[in-house]
């Protein structure tokens, strides 16, 4: 189980690994990107290649981030693709509010190229 | 004189309607402070505009920590940076502009003007399109993210972004470049 707070200018994370839930929400332009999402993605990585049965769901709820966010971002879900392709479960939820036009379009930019994990846009009411 | 002086040079930024002009050395914690101060005098604005302009902001801003050949700290990255250069948020008749500047090493400028030229040529379909790509590919060397956050810039603009260079001594070239929102 991974937990991190959000800060100011870095997503609240939530991993847990037994039951396969994952989530990251709020902000993201760290001061160094590649310090904070570096740990996620080794854990990830190592977690996918130990435990093949669990399903994946990821949330995601993201107010706004910069380009080394989601350069890593991909990163992740190219993670769980891969994974989705060797017969895991995989879906990822990404969760904009109605009015955010930035979110839904980074939403359907993510989304493209998905062929065995599920990417879905879930639009939210403010 | 004193004040005269200094109040020619606030009405000289004032009558290009600057709201915000920063120069000198900037980190990320200068990056933030600025950054929340942008997003506090755009509360009364529309969200999504306001939204563009704060990421126009960050990505300039994270150009000149990353890519400013003028560096008080000179090891690491990230964090740690130090790096000189100038920024500048106003308003105009038609909206937002977001200016930085900074010195960089000359034998960068063509690489760089190669790949402004190319974004200052697609339409919002094809920059849409090249962002994808890039989100996509490994990074380039030496990038630090950088390359696809040139891209991000011209996507939020609502003009083609504009940019020049200027030879100065020593080998370096003075750049900038400017995103309307």
């Amino acid at each position: 189980m991974i937990k991190i707070e959000a800060t100011e200018r870095s997503p609240q994370v939530e991993f847990d690994f037994s039951s396969g839930r994952f989530l990251m929400a709020g902000e993201s332009f760290p001061e160094d990107a590649a310090a904070f999402f570096g740990p996620l993605l080794e854990s990830m990585q190592s977690w996918l290649g130990e435990s093949h049965d669990t399903d994946v769901q990821f949330d995601l709820q993201m107010i706004y981030f910069n380009s080394s966010s989601a350069k890593a971002l991909m990163n992740l879900f190219q993670l769980l693709e891969d994974s989705a392709r060797g017969g895991r479960s995989v879906s990822i939820h990404w969760h904009y509010d109605s009015d955010d036009e930035t979110m839904e379009e980074f939403g359907e930019d993510f989304s493209e190229d998905f062929e065995h994990a599920s990417f879905v846009l879930r639009v939210t009411e403010p | 004189m004193l004040a005269s002086y200094y109040q020619n040079f606030k009405q000289e930024l004032d009558g290009q309607g600057v709201l915000l002009c920063y120069s000198g050395y900037v980190s990320e914690k200068v990056l933030f402070s600025l950054g929340d101060i942008l997003r506090r005098k755009m509360e009364s604005e529309d969200t999504n505009q306001a939204k563009r302009l704060f990421s126009v902001f960050v990505e300039q801003v994270q150009n000149i920590i990353r890519y400013s050949d003028d560096r008080l700290v000179t090891s690491g990255s990230g964090a740690d940076a130090i790096s000189s250069g100038l920024v500048l948020v106003g308003s105009e008749e038609d909206g937002y502009f977001v200016v930085c500047a900074n010195v960089l090493d000359a034998a960068k400028v063509e690489d760089l003007r190669r790949r402004l030229e190319g974004l200052r040529g697609m339409d919002k379909e094809q920059l849409k399109a090249h962002y994808r790509e890039k989100l996509r590919s490994p990074a380039e060397e030496e990038s630090q993210g950088g390359s696809i956050g040139l891209i991000e810039i011209a996507r939020r603009s609502s003009k083609p972004i504009e940019f020049d260079f200027m030879d100065l001594k020593n080998q370096t070239s003075f750049f900038c470049l400017k995103a309307f929102i």
